[in-house]
């Protein structure tokens, strides 16, 4: 069985940075519950975890932005962000794991961008800092731009997700996955702070319920208008539910946090 | 109007220390290494946050140019009131 554990997760970086400017009581909640997931991947003894994850203008810009990145570094420094008071450190990365991966997209129809050098910033430092708190495991990013237009089609996301899925199962490694961001946020925009908690019930009900359909139709303008430019980022949780689809996704909490800006959910998939 | 040459120069501040060094040092002389129009060289050095953000920069790489330019997270809510 070598994909061992799965789960999505949200990245608001109010989690650690600003973690006291929401309500203690909600606050403690969802980050216990993050902590619980941590120690379900622990539990799980991952050899590797593939983070199905996105980054802020961290390593790219618009001269040359990667639909998917496979990262196939020997380590991953992060967090970019010195405010995220998230202890600097070296992940180690996973390149042969990644390599195969490399090949085994280009011979199955998908073509990623690699990387032999990445930082990483919050979108992926802050669930390791929860969900790999050593920071021992050694990893793989796989970024998908869900940062600038135009972005991987929900649909081609869970396709490629489903694709990653195929592959690591016949890996001899245990394998955990996660998927990072969303859900309803506008970072930075003029609605900052708002939270579209309908939306967001919406899509964690088609992950619960299987809808792959429904999650493969998620469209550009629908997610902009409903969800905000960080919305974007749940497009990792359909390449996840692709990678994963006959397991079952229990929702472990959903926390609209309004001092962290962001609807906040944990998605664990159960074999 | 040149927003990929804008949105360079803030990607450079932001993700550059180098940079951001000769950018602090000089900002009038920083913003003639890009292809701006006047007005976007005048709200890159007036830290508009309004101007730029209606210029088309990407969010997150206005917040983090005003952070490092000590805007605060309400004079920046106060800059964007009505575009929403």
């Amino acid at each position: 069985m070598p994909i061992v554990f799965a789960c999505a997760a949200s990245h608001a970086p109010g989690m650690t940075a600003w973690t006291e400017a929401a309500p203690k009581e909600q606050a403690d909640k969802f980050l216990g519950n993050y902590k619980k997931l941590g120690e379900r991947v622990a539990a799980a003894k991952p050899d590797v975890i593939v983070a199905i994850t996105v980054e802020h203008w961290a390593n790219f810009f618009l001269n040359s932005m990667p639909t998917f990145c496979i990262g196939r570094a020997e380590h991953y420094d992060g967090p970019v962000e010195e405010w995220l008071r998230i202890p600097k450190a070296r992940v180690p990365g996973d390149a042969k794991l990644a390599a195969e991966l490399i090949d085994a997209c280009l011979d199955g129809g998908f073509d990623p961008m690699f990387s032999d050098e990445l930082l990483l910033d919050h979108a992926t430092f802050l669930p390791l800092h929860f969900l790999n708190p050593n920071m021992s495991v050694p990893m793989v990013p796989v970024i998908l731009n869900t940062l600038t237009p135009p972005m991987p089609s929900a649909k081609r996301c869970f396709q490629f997700g489903e694709f990653l899925g195929q592959t690591l199962q016949r890996s001899d490694k245990r394998v955990a996955m996660i998927a990072t961001g969303g859900l309803s946020h506008w970072p930075g925009e003029a609605k900052h702070g708002k939270i579209n908690i309908p939306f967001d019930k919406r899509f964690l009900d088609n992950l619960i319920t299987k809808d792959h359909a429904s999650l493969m139709s998620y469209g550009y303008d629908e997610i902009n208008t409903e969800a905000g430019s960080g919305g974007h980022e749940i497009r990792t949780w359909i390449a996840l539910a692709g990678a994963v689809q006959s397991w079952k996704a229990e929702l472990v909490d959903y926390e609209p946090v309004y001092p962290w800006a962001t609807g906040c959910g944990l998605v664990a998939f159960n074999p | 109007m040149s927003l990929y040459q804008l949105q360079k120069l803030l990607y450079h501040v932001n993700r550059d220390a180098e940079r951001r060094e000769i950018y602090r040092k000089s900002p009038q002389e920083f913003v003639k290494r890009y292809e701006l129009t006047e007005q976007e060289a005048q709200a890159v050095l007036n830290i508009d946050t309004r101007a730029l953000y209606t210029l088309g920069v990407h969010s997150l790489l206005l917040r983090p140019f005003t952070l490092l330019n000590k805007v605060s997270n309400e004079d920046y809510g106060q800059a964007l009131k009505g575009l929403e």
